[in-house]
């Protein structure tokens, strides 16, 4: 069986006790033993130094590929190069969109029937985990076969690569509600659509958030993965002239660019599930 | 008894669903869309005879080996330390978590930059995409481990060194196995990333099979790298059942 993306493991959390311990006073002590207790500051310092050495590096040591980060930053900060950068991510999130929304339209329904009933999940849950096995990128010769090269093989590429993470973890949820919460529901004479609504759909929020986590990610990783598998469009065609050109500079640019998306991607939906789930305590 | 058919029947049916479903859309579609199950059967015949896939596959293995043991090196120790340290957690949570949502496939052109196409490049590949959730899954075991279970082994005078040994490191295990299962997930899928991206091994003989539109045999394919990576997480469950019989890994996993 595949284990389960566990939705504490997955959650990519960011910061979460730096704001628990950044809250102590400073005792006017040395900026190092000061740093060493607000986490927050050697976090920064952490990012600054390996920053630094990178560009000492890039000066200093011959045969270093790496492009200073100076450059990198200067490259992805010039407006015009960064409203270039924009645009065709704008045309990427299209595809992230239509292909995370279908994603969560089939898999969370679907999801939920299975988990709920006993004979579905063992019925589905061992096809699932196996067809879950396969990496979806080998799937990528069939989407051409059946989607051409365009924007339905990227949303389609977009659906497969996230669809099975969001199953599983929903699957996981439904099957998980605390079957005492129900019978409290029933023995006060609840319906069963009241049930479903009341009790079964707020204890699989957290499950939901869970699924969006994990799912966004896997979607994003979709979505630049079919710009450089299929016809090459929008980022992944930049990545690919400027890598025929051994322009690395550009092509860090655009690395940056998806890793600031993800980490504004997790964060949103961690700021969301504060807010929506205030009543529910994460563990860990 | 009965038990045991439900356990077995009602999969078993579900896997029936999926081959009739496959089996009539199969039909409809016909062998160069979407080849049906039973047809797929004989090409597996085919692949195994011919020899060409399993060559691929255990030389394509060797080399995700060698990134996904280099991930667990230093992801498994990095996670622990990581877990148990504050100002360790501040220094490299900021690169983790910043490595973790990045996608593979995007430092791909980079790394062909850097290392060319060859088999280093492919186990970077592979290290990178499964590193950061070993590191992770090791975290939050290392973070989730009992005060009270250290601080009894504190008062009765352990040394830093043996509450690592006999507290830390055992309490972590059910973690550790679980990150290299949800690790060599991950490290299989950027083998294949990486080998259709530059079209060797493996990933050449699913990209020829496509372009030649021989669904059977690109199914084929499919079907043998489901067996390799349920083959691996099956292992290494029953690695762990098998050392430390008595954590259950469900719990770790659910």
């Amino acid at each position: 069986m595949i284990s389960k993306p566990d939705p504490s493991t997955a959650g990519l959390s960011l910061g979460g006790d730096a704001a628990v311990a950044g809250g102590l006073p400073a005792r006017g002590d040395s900026i190092l033993s000061r740093a060493v207790r607000d986490k927050r500051l050697l976090s920064i310092a952490s990012v600054l130094f390996v920053i630094a050495l990178w560009q000492w590096g890039a000066g200093h040591v011959s045969g270093f590929l790496l492009p200073p980060p100076a450059e990198v930053l200067s490259r992805f900060l010039d407006p015009k190069w960064l409203s270039r950068l924009l645009g065709a991510l704008g045309q990427s999130l299209i595809q992230l969109g239509l292909g995370f929304g279908l994603t969560l339209l089939i898999a969370v329904p679907l999801g939920v029937l299975i988990g709920r009933s006993v004979i579905l999940t063992r019925m589905f849950e061992p096809v699932i985990n196996a067809i879950y096995a396969i990496p979806p990128v080998a799937f990528i010769p069939f989407l051409i076969v059946w989607f051409g090269l365009f924007l339905e093989a990227r949303v389609a590429l977009v659906f497969l690569m996230s669809v099975f993470d969001v199953l599983v973890i929903v699957i996981a949820g439904a099957r998980d509600v605390r079957s005492a919460l129900v019978d409290v529901g029933r023995s006060f004479g609840a319906s069963h659509q009241q049930r479903l609504r009341l009790i079964v759909l707020p204890a699989l929020l957290p499950f939901f958030f869970a699924a969006l986590r994990v799912g966004s990610a896997r979607a994003i990783n979709g979505m630049i993965t079919a710009e450089l598998f299929f016809a090459a469009v929008n980022l992944g065609a930049i990545m690919k002239r400027a890598t025929q050109n051994f322009d690395s500079a550009t092509v860090l640019s655009v690395v940056l660019l998806i890793c600031v998306l993800g980490l504004i991607a997790q964060s949103g939906i961690a700021w969301l599930e504060r807010r929506v789930l205030h009543w529910h305590v994460r563990s860990a | 008894m009965k038990a045991t058919l439900q356990r077995l029947a009602l999969p078993a049916l579900g896997f029936a669903s999926l081959l009739l479903v496959w089996e009539i859309a199969g039909r409809i579609a016909g062998p160069a869309l979407f080849a049906p199950p039973s047809s797929v059967a004989v090409d597996y015949v085919g692949l195994l005879r011919q020899g060409d896939m399993l060559r691929e596959l255990s030389s394509s293995l060797r080399q995700m080996a060698v990134g996904f043991i280099a991930a667990c090196v230093v992801g498994m120790p990095l996670g622990a330390v990581m877990g148990r340290s504050a100002v360790a957690d501040a220094i490299f949570r900021p690169w983790v978590s910043m490595f973790v949502v990045t996608s593979t496939a995007a430092l791909i052109p980079l790394f062909i930059l850097f290392l060319g196409t060859g088999l280093m490049l492919r186990v970077t590949i592979v290290f990178l995409a499964s590193v950061w959730y070993i590191t992770l899954t090791t975290y939050n075991g290392a973070r989730g481990i009992s005060p009270q279970q250290i601080a009894v082994a504190r008062s009765f005078s352990a040394s830093p060194l043996q509450i690592f040994w006999k507290v830390t490191l055992p309490a972590l295990y059910p973690y550790l196995l679980t990150g290299a299962r949800i690790g060599i997930v991950h490290a299989i899928r950027a083998m294949v990333l990486a080998e259709m991206f530059v079209i060797i091994g493996y990933g050449a003989l699913m990209h020829r099979s496509g372009l030649s539109l021989d669904t059977g045999q690109l199914l084929g394919l499919l079907i043998t790298l489901m067996l390799v990576s349920l083959f691996f997480n099956w292992l290494l469950g029953a690695t762990g059942r098998w050392l430390a019989p008595w954590y259950d890994q469900q719990r770790v996993t659910a």
